[in-house]
Order: structure tokens, then C-alpha cells, then sequence
């Protein structure tokens, strides 16, 4: 950690380098603060609210928001403070003031402009997940931008210890932080709101609370920024302070520490997180999980004030984003972790839909002589889900039980072949599926006898949020346990796989069995949410799409796929058709330009070349960066690990041609 | 009895351009063992340069016979063969050479990438919708009750006269020699002298070379074209170069001619709904199941016999 310099630990007039670690995290803190209080309009609403407060019925944002408003924001601004003291008091100096106020600006100044200018959450984020690679390679390849990479130092000889002393002055700092930035914080918007004060749009009563913010913030970041500092200070390593320590409580206490700081240590040694990049710790992480976690479950009610408007159409989309995920998920367990290309993994959604799609509406009635009540049949969604997955992963077993003897290439082709057949089979056979017609009026679930409307998204975004919290853990259970190791083992090398002893039928068809189980789970909701199937929505291209997904974030990586998935969504669905409609409009920039396009290739639209688009983006990935956007550990090693292996391998040949023997030849049954 | 030797007839000549196809399949697949995806979309390719070249010699519907038409065939059959020959070749540099070494799934997915850039590239071309050549030599003898158009025989002879070319071309020329080295072991052939990138790229120059032929015969033969003919016509044409034992090129021809067989007698079944054949047969009639129904054989041959007709088993080298 830091190894303080100066000792001083005055706060209005600090020494040089206290003051220089201000400037830098003052600046760094405070500008998208106002970047988003400037596009979001903070500033309006959060007057607003207050003078609901003072003088109720005079406010304009709606009441039911209020309060929920009113709690956000303060979590937010808390977060702030205490994290500017955290930043002081951890910052060991490494990562120098430029550096910092640029990785701030790419990594969050853009996102809140993207968001904004899109008005979309995952559009924007995912407009930053093609930003950000392109920022990254710039900086690599670029010689005049390469001070801002990381630079990778040594790992250090020993641990760093910091004494009582040290401790003082890096919660000294942290305070200093809390307390700056806070006032920084105050004074802008002491300032922003005497301007909108004298230019008459803001009432005076609202003046009080000006003057009470300005006091309160300091006062607040000193404190939080102290907490902030606490927090990082728990994390150091702690020189033996001549244990006089008293109690059995402060003796575990002390434990724990020790604990904290040897983990904290070792990161440190592996340089898996370096000294300057402290939010990337294992605690930081847990932390940010968690308010990932929070945000993602109160979203339907951050949302309408984020955004003002159109809430029910963003979630409606984020809801399709949801199980597209779930598909991506799924399909990473047959090709990510097993290394088993599944081209037609549009199949068993198609399945989990029908299988929904018939139960769920009069169909049933009309192919068997079943009829369950309607009122009745929606509250059977709940049980079908779960049917419906197996009926999927049954069909998964199904297919995969001919394909097991087949090579990697075969297996795709074969998957693909199945893939075209299923949907010719739903179009094809009128009296279970109702042919080229599909089938309409899918049941929407019911929850304690509660109909859900299919207008209303928000009951879906919570059902799709658990789906994919389900799927997550599943999935993580899975890659860690005896059967992931295997899957991992085949997908390494079959036949060394099945030396030691791996039963390669059991654990490809359990592969089979748990990727078309997750399709079935989406294609069950899918149906159900929609309240309909039609046998023209599943088609080759789609298997692609998800193959995208899953190769564009990172072949057997979780978040990868998650951020893939999430990424290609939105490129696919959202951005190459607004470029369509920014394209339609006259006063954009692109209206010119497509019109050019256009007089040359009559027809073009920018939805036109989806295919193209991803096409080029699968050919780039695979050239150059084959482990994909996140790619799992694992998968790093052994993709950089490349040249090594040609050597190796080079090696061998050598010994092949002394001995005869060598070249085993193993016949695969 | 006259329409079961119809559908014969037609599955012949729609077997040989499987055939054609089926060719470049093996051809890549035997000599670096990857699945070129794009192949089809090399086809596809081709029936749209036949097509433009018509377009600019002004042909029209069953025009005359005479010097104009010669030449416009010769014209089209040339320049798709060598144009679709130089996209295989660019194709080939671009997006597999710099995963010649790279894990098996790599060039795979890049493959898939290929085709994907392939058919949006002749969605902006010519549309979504689809497009019609002229009908050329239209003329139709009949034996029998049993129609032969002027077009089928060209079709079949020029499909012939290419394979044989192309077997002679393996088995009696250098090149051809050096290609089978290169199938066989490429470590061993490059320490024989053999320049292993110029005899890839030549394997795809003579299959995508292969894909534009066939590219111009099937307009010849059938009335329309799109861009995800590539897709599908492909995926049937691997079929049958599975079926023939991938590989092995006589095997492909083979393949082709079944596959060609199966398509076209399939619309023998009747359609369960007709009230004429009282519940015998499928719904929609055999027709509307002919992808299934291929796609079926391709899974059980792999199933049953992954080495294909005439494809030999190999064993997998540790």
C-alpha cells in the first residue's frame, strides 16, 4: 500500500503531495458527477423533490417516485463521499493524476453521455463494450497514447507493512478527501444554484436548503471519507504493534484482519491486482457485486426517474435481452465448456416455445382430449417451466446420443442439420403445431392467482431476473464441479480426457442434456411473454446470433457471455436500426451519408448487413483475440500460450523420427 | 412409371451440381480438415456473376440461337469459374491461413463468420428477393412422354467433363500429386519441398473454381436464385460429400447423384391430407419434407458409417 511521504496531517492546508492527491481525485471524482447531473438533470429533480417536501403539491415529479427518488440519491451522493476517502487514503501513487482522469473519462463519462444520448441502459453500456476494446488497442498500439497503459511493475520483494504511523496519515488523507471533494461538491452547486436563483427559476424557499447542503457536505465527506479510509486501511497489512491487545473480541478481530491482509497480500504478489488499482481487489469486487445486485433489482423503480419516460418499452426490451442471455448461457455450456460446436441450438428454444405454446392455449385442447380449465392453466405455468426445460433437455440427450462418436467438425454439421429439421417439423406438421400459422394465444403465467397482463413488463423482468440468476448459478456450480472438470478435460483433448478415466458418453450427454435444459427454460418464457410461436422465428440465423454471443464474450467464460450476449442484443436489435432511423432523418449527419450509399447499392440498410456486421466481427475475434471480450482465465493460458506449444510440439517430432513406437495410434469408439 | 423416371431424370441433373459443390467440400476438408461454410456462398456467388453477364449481353427469354448467345454463355461460364476462384483464394488468405495453427473450433467459427459477410454481400447486391435468369434452350425433346430439355444435357455434360478433368488433374499432374501429399501428412510433405501454403490455396482456387461452374450450370437448369441459396444448397451438397465419405472426391460425384436422387424421388410420397390416397403418406407431401428428410440421411450415415460409401475409417492420431 501507500508508503506516505510526508507526515502532515493538517486538513485546510495540507502538505504537497496530500494536495497533488487531492487535485487528482477531486478532479477525477467530481467531473462525471457533474457529467451526470448535467445530462440526467439531477440538479432539477432533486429541487424538485425537496420543494415536494417543503411545500407539498407544488412539486412536479409524481409523489409515488418521491420518496424512492429521495433514497437513491442519497445512497448515491453517501457512496461518493465515502468512496473519495477510500481513493485518497488507498492511492500509492503508481497510476499518475493524467492517467487516472482519463481512464475516468473513457470508463465513466462515456457511458453516462451513451446512456443518455440512447436513452437505454444496455444500449449504451453495450455501445461502451465496442468503445472500450477500440480504447484499449488504441492505447497499445499507439506509441504517443502508451503512458496510459498499466504500467506492470516487478511484484514487490516483500510485503509492505504500515505501521500506526502510516495508518494515521493515510486516514488523515482520506479525510482531507471526504472534506474536499464534498466541498468541492457544495460549491458547485452553490454556485449553479445562485445563478438559477438570480435568473429566476428557482424558488427562494429552496434557498435554505442550498445553504444546508453547503454546510452539510463538507462536514458528511469528512466523516464517510474517514469511514472510506478505515476501509482501506483494513486492508493493509499491519506492522506488530507490540501486541498489548485485551479481550477474546479484539483477538478475533485481530484474527480476521490478518486474515483480510494476508489475502490482500497475495493478490498483491501475484500482481492480480496491483497497489494502484484498488477497486479491482477481491473485496471491492464482492462490494461492487453487491450494488450490481441491488441496482439490477430495484432497476423498475430507478428507471422512470433515470430516464423520465417509456419505462415499459425499456424494460419490455431488457426483458428480451434476458433470455437471450439465458440462451448464451446455455449454449456456452456445449461449446464453451465441452468444446462441442452446436450449430443448431435454435432447436431446443423452439421446443421449450412449442412445448409452452401447446400446453399453455387451446392447442392442448385440440390435439388431445385434455382440456384444462383457463383459469386454471396459467397457474400450471410454473410446474411447465421446469417440463418444459426437460422436455428440451430431453431432446438434447436425444440428439446427442447418435453424435457422440462424431469429430468436432461432423458434430456441427450434424447439430446444424437438426437445427433446419426442427423447425421444418413445426411448420410442417398443421395439426399439432397449426403450421405456418403458429400458435396464438399463449397463457402469460399467474402468481398467486394473479394474471399477468403482457403489457405490463415489470412482472417478467423479475421472473427473467430470476431465470438468470438460476442459470448463473447453475452455471457456476457446474464448471466447478466433477462434471465441469470433465467437460473442461474433453474439450482439452478427448482421448487423453478418456484415459484418465472420464466417461466421454455420460459427460457429453450431460453437456447436451444442460445446455438444451437453459433453451428450454428461455424458449418457456419466450412463448409465455410473447403469447405466441410461430415457426418462422427460428432459424439458422439465430443459432448464429447466439454462437456470437457466446464467441464475442468469451468462449466458456460467465461474465464474458453475459457482457457478449447483452452486447450482441443490442447491436442486432437496437443500434443497426436506430442507424436506420438516424439515417432516415434529414437533419442527421448519416442522411448524407447513406444517400450516398444508397445511389451506388440500391436497397441498403444498415439492418441489411446484421449479417455482415457480425460476420466481419466473428473472422476479427477469431484473428485476433480468440479468448473473446472477457475471457475465462483458463482460456487465456492456453490460447497465449501458443508459441510455447509450437516448440514443444516441434520437439516431439524430433523424438518420432528416432522412434518408431512413438506415434500411438488410439482408435475411438 | 413416366413420372418415376421423370424425378430420376431430375434428380441426375440437380445431382450434378450437388456434385460440383460436393467437390469443393471434400477437396478442403481432405486436404486441411476444416468445413468451409463459405463454399456454398462461393456458389451462391456464382450464380450472380452468370446472371449480371447475362444482364449485360442483354440476353432475353429464349433468344436465338446464334453467335451472341455462344459467346454470352462462354463469357459467364469463364468469368464465374475464375472470379469465384479468386474469392476462394482471397477467402482462404484472408480468414483461415492466420488460424492454420489455432485451435480446431477457430476456423471453424471464422468460416461461419465468411459465409455470414457472403450473404449480406449478395443481399446488397442484388436484394432480398429473388432474381430469374433468362431461360435459355428451352427446347424440349420428348422420348417417350418423358420431357429432356436441350439445357439437361448441357448441364450433365459440362458437370462430367468438369469432374473428369479433375480427376485427372489429381491423380496424373504435379500439383495434383503435391495436393495428395499435403492430405496425407503435411509435416512430411513441406520437408519433402512441397510449398504447403501454395498447394491450400490452390485446393481453393480448383473447388471455389468448381462452386462457380456449378454456380452457372444450376442457372441453366433452374429458374431463380437468392442469396441464401448458398446456405442451403450447400448444406445439402456437404451431405453429400459425407455421404460419398468426405475426402474422397469419386465419392463426392457419388454422393451428389444419391443426394440428387433422394430430393427429387421424395416427392413420390403423397400428401397424407390428399383424400385421394386415404391417410397414406405425410402431410404436405414428401415435397415440403425433402430438407428434413436429407438432413435424416446425413445424421444416420454419421451415425452408422462417419467414413461414408467410399471414404476409408481413419484412425485418430494421438
Amino acid at each position: 500500500m501507500a508508503v506516505p511521504i510526508n507526515t502532515s496531517n493538517r486538513l485546510f492546508l495540507p502538505a504537497r503531495d496530500t494536495r497533488m492527491l487531492l487535485i487528482k481525485w477531486v478532479v477525477a471524482l467530481l467531473v462525471p458527477v457533474v457529467v451526470f447531473n448535467f445530462v440526467w438533470q439531477g440538479d432539477a429533480l432533486i429541487n424538485n423533490v425537496i420543494l415536494g417536501f417543503i411545500n407539498p403539491g407544488s412539486s412536479q415529479v409524481a409523489n409515488g417516485q418521491l420518496v424512492e427518488a429521495v433514497v437513491f440519491i442519497f445512497i448515491f451522493y453517501l457512496t461518493l463521499l465515502a468512496l473519495s476517502g477510500y481513493l485518497m487514503a488507498a492511492d500509492s501513487g503508481r497510476r499518475g493524476m493524467i492517467e487516472i482522469w482519463v481512464d475516468i473519462l473513457i470508463f465513466t463519462v462515456l457511458p453516462i453521455l451513451l446512456i443518455s444520448a440512447t436513452s437505454n441502459l444496455i444500449i449504451g453500456l453495450a455501445l461502451c463494450g465496442i468503445l472500450w476494446p477500440i480504447y484499449f488497442i488504441l492505447r497499445k498500439r499507439i506509441p504517443f497514447l502508451s503512458f496510459l497503459n498499466p504500467q506492470s511493475l516487478p511484484a514487490p520483494e516483500s510485503l509492505r507493512l504500515v505501521d500506526s504511523e502510516q495508518r494515521a496519515v493515510m486516514l488523515g488523507r482520506a479525510r482531507a478527501g471526504g472534506f474536499w471533494f464534498g466541498s468541492a461538491l457544495a460549491i458547485v452547486w452553490l454556485v449553479v444554484d445562485l445563478i438559477f436563483y438570480f435568473s429566476g427559476s428557482l424558488p427562494g424557499e429552496l434557498l435554505l436548503v442550498t445553504a444546508i447542503r453547503t454546510v452539510l457536505f463538507p462536514v458528511g465527506g469528512y466523516f464517510l471519507g474517514l469511514l472510506g479510509g478505515t476501509l482501506a486501511v483494513r486492508r493493509t497489512i499491519a506492522a506488530n504493534n507490540n501486541g498489548n491487545n485485551g479481550g477474546a473480541s479484539s483477538r478475533k478481530k485481530q484474527k480476521e484482519e490478518q486474515i483480510l491482509a494476508t489475502s490482500r497480500a497475495r493478490e498483491e504478489i501475484r500482481e492480480e491486482v496491483p497497489n494502484d488499482l484498488p477497486l479491482r481487489s477481491a473485496g471491492a469486487r464482492n462490494f461492487f457485486l453487491i450494488l450490481l445486485m441491488a441496482f439490477v433489482i430495484f432497476y423498475p423503480v430507478i428507471d422512470p426517474f433515470l430516464f423520465g419516460y417509456g419505462t415499459a418499452g425499456r424494460l419490455s426490451g431488457y426483458n428480451d435481452a434476458g433470455y437471450y442471455v439465458i440462451l448464451a448461457l446455455g449454449l456456452n455450456i456445449v461449446v464453451g465448456f465441452a468444446g462441442l460446436l452446436d450449430l443448431g441450438y435454435v432447436a431446443f428454444f423452439a421446443i421449450g416455445a412449442y412445448a409452452w405454446g401447446i400446453f399453455g392455449s387451446t392447442q392442448l385442447g385440440f390435439i388431445s382430449p385434455i382440456h384444462i380449465p383457463l383459469n386454471f392453466l396459467s397457474g400450471l405455468f410454473w410446474p411447465m417451466l421446469l417440463v418444459t426445460a426437460l422436455i428440451a433437455a430431453g431432446f438434447g440427450v436425444l440428439l446427442g446420443a447418435p453424435t457422440l462418436r462424431l469429430r468436432g467438425d461432423y458434430l456441427a454439421i450434424v447439430t446444424l442439420g437438426f437445427g433446419e429439421i426442427v423447425p421444418v417439423v413445426f411448420l410442417n406438421l398443421d395439426n399439432l403445431t397449426n403450421g405456418t400459422n403458429g400458435i396464438v394465444g399463449v397463457h402469460s403465467p399467474a402468481f398467486f392467482g394473479i394474471q399477468w397482463s403482457q403489457v405490463t413488463p415489470i412482472p417478467y423482468y423479475y421472473l427473467i431476473l430470476a431465470l438468470i440468476g438460476l442459470t448463473i448459478f447453475a452455471n457456476i456450480r457446474l464448471r466447478d464441479s466433477r462434471l465441469g472438470r470433465a467437460w473442461i478435460a474433453i474439450r482439452e483433448d478427448e482421448i487423453a480426457a478418456a484415459s484418465s478415466g472420464v466417461n466421454l458418453v455420460r459427460t457429453k450427454l450431460f453437456a447436451f442434456g444442460a445446455g438444451a435444459f437453459f433453451s428450454g427454460l428461455a424458449g418457456a418464457y419466450y412463448s409465455a411473454k410473447l403469447g405466441g410461436v410461430s415457426p418462422s422465428t427460428f432459424g439458422f440465423g439465430d443459432s448464429v446470433i447466439y454462437l456470437a454471443m457466446v464467441v464475442i464474450g468469451g468462449l466458456g467464460s460467465i461474465p464474458g457471455v453475459i457482457v457478449g450476449a447483452i452486447t450482441v442484443y443490442s447491436i442486432n436489435l437496437f443500434i443497426l436500426n436506430s442507424l436506420d432511423s438516424l439515417a432516415s432523418d434529414p437533419t442527421n449527419f448519416l442522411y448524407g451519408f447513406n444517400q450516398i450509399i444508397v445511389s451506388y447499392i440500391p436497397g441498403f440498410t444498415f439492418g441489411n448487413i446484421r449479417n455482415l456486421v457480425f460476420g466481419i466481427i466473428l473472422i476479427i475475434i477469431m484473428i485476433f483475440r480468440p479468448e473473446g471480450l472477457i475471457p475465462s482465465a483458463r482460456r487465456r493460458r492456453e490460447l497465449r500460450r501458443s508459441p510455447d506449444l509450437e516448440l514443444l510440439e516441434l520437439g516431439a517430432m524430433d523424438v518420432t523420427t528416432t522412434d518408431p513406437g512413438f506415434e500411438a495410434e488410439v482408435r475411438i469408439e | 412409371m413416366t413420372l418415376f423416371i421423370q424425378l430420376v431424370l431430375v434428380g441426375i441433373i440437380s445431382g450434378a451440381v450437388y456434385a460440383l459443390i460436393a467437390l469443393g467440400y471434400t477437396m478442403v476438408y481432405g486436404i486441411i480438415e476444416l468445413i468451409n461454410f463459405a463454399h456454398g456462398d462461393i456458389f451462391m456467388m456464382g450464380t450472380f456473376i452468370t446472371i449480371t453477364i447475362f444482364g449485360a449481353f442483354h440476353i432475353t427469354d429464349n433468344p436465338p440461337f446464334g453467335m451472341p448467345i455462344v459467346l454470352a454463355m462462354i463469357v459467364a461460364f469463364v468469368a464465374s469459374t475464375v472470379l469465384c476462384a479468386l474469392l476462394g483464394v482471397v477467402i482462404e488468405r484472408i480468414a483461415y491461413r492466420p488460424l492454420r495453427n489455432a485451435p480446431r473450433l477457430a476456423p471453424l467459427i471464422s468460416a461461419i463468420g465468411v459465409s455470414l459477410v457472403l450473404e449480406d454481400i449478395g443481399k446488397l447486391w442484388k436484394g432480398l428477393s429473388p432474381i430469374s435468369p433468362p431461360q435459355i434452350f428451352n427446347t424440349v425433346l420428348y422420348i417417350d412422354k418423358i420431357s429432356i430439355s436441350v439445357t439437361d444435357i448441357i448441364v450433365v455434360v459440362t458437370a462430367a467433363l468438369l469432374m473428369v478433368a479433375l480427376q485427372w488433374m489429381v491423380n496424373s499432374t504435379r500439383i495434383g500429386r503435391a495436393m495428395r501429399a499435403v492430405a496425407q501428412d503435411r509435416e512430411a510433405a513441406a520437408l519433402m519441398g512441397v510449398n504447403v501454403d501454395r498447394v491450400i490455396s490452390f485446393t481453393f482456387l480448383v473447388g471455389a473454381g468448381l462452386a462457380g461452374a456449378a454456380g452457372f450450370i444450376f442457372l441453366l437448369k433452374f429458374p431463380t436464385t437468392t442469396f441464401t441459396i448458398g446456405f442451403q444448397l450447400g448444406l445439402i451438397a456437404f451431405t453429400a460429400a459425407v455421404l460419398g465419405g468426405i475426402g474422397n472426391l469419386v465419392g463426392a460425384m457419388l454422393g451428389g447423384l444419391l443426394i440428387g436422387l433422394v430430393g427429387s424421388l421424395v416427392n413420390l410420397i403423397p400428401n397424407s391430407d390428399d383424400a385421394a390416397v386415404r391417410g397414406f403418406g405425410i402431410p404436405h407431401g414428401g415435397g415440403a419434407w425433402s430438407l428434413a428428410i436429407i438432413f435424416a440421411i446425413l445424421i444416420l450415415i454419421l451415425v452408422f458409417r462417419p467414413s461414408g460409401l467410399l471414404g476409408q475409417q481413419t484412425p485418430e492420431k494421438v
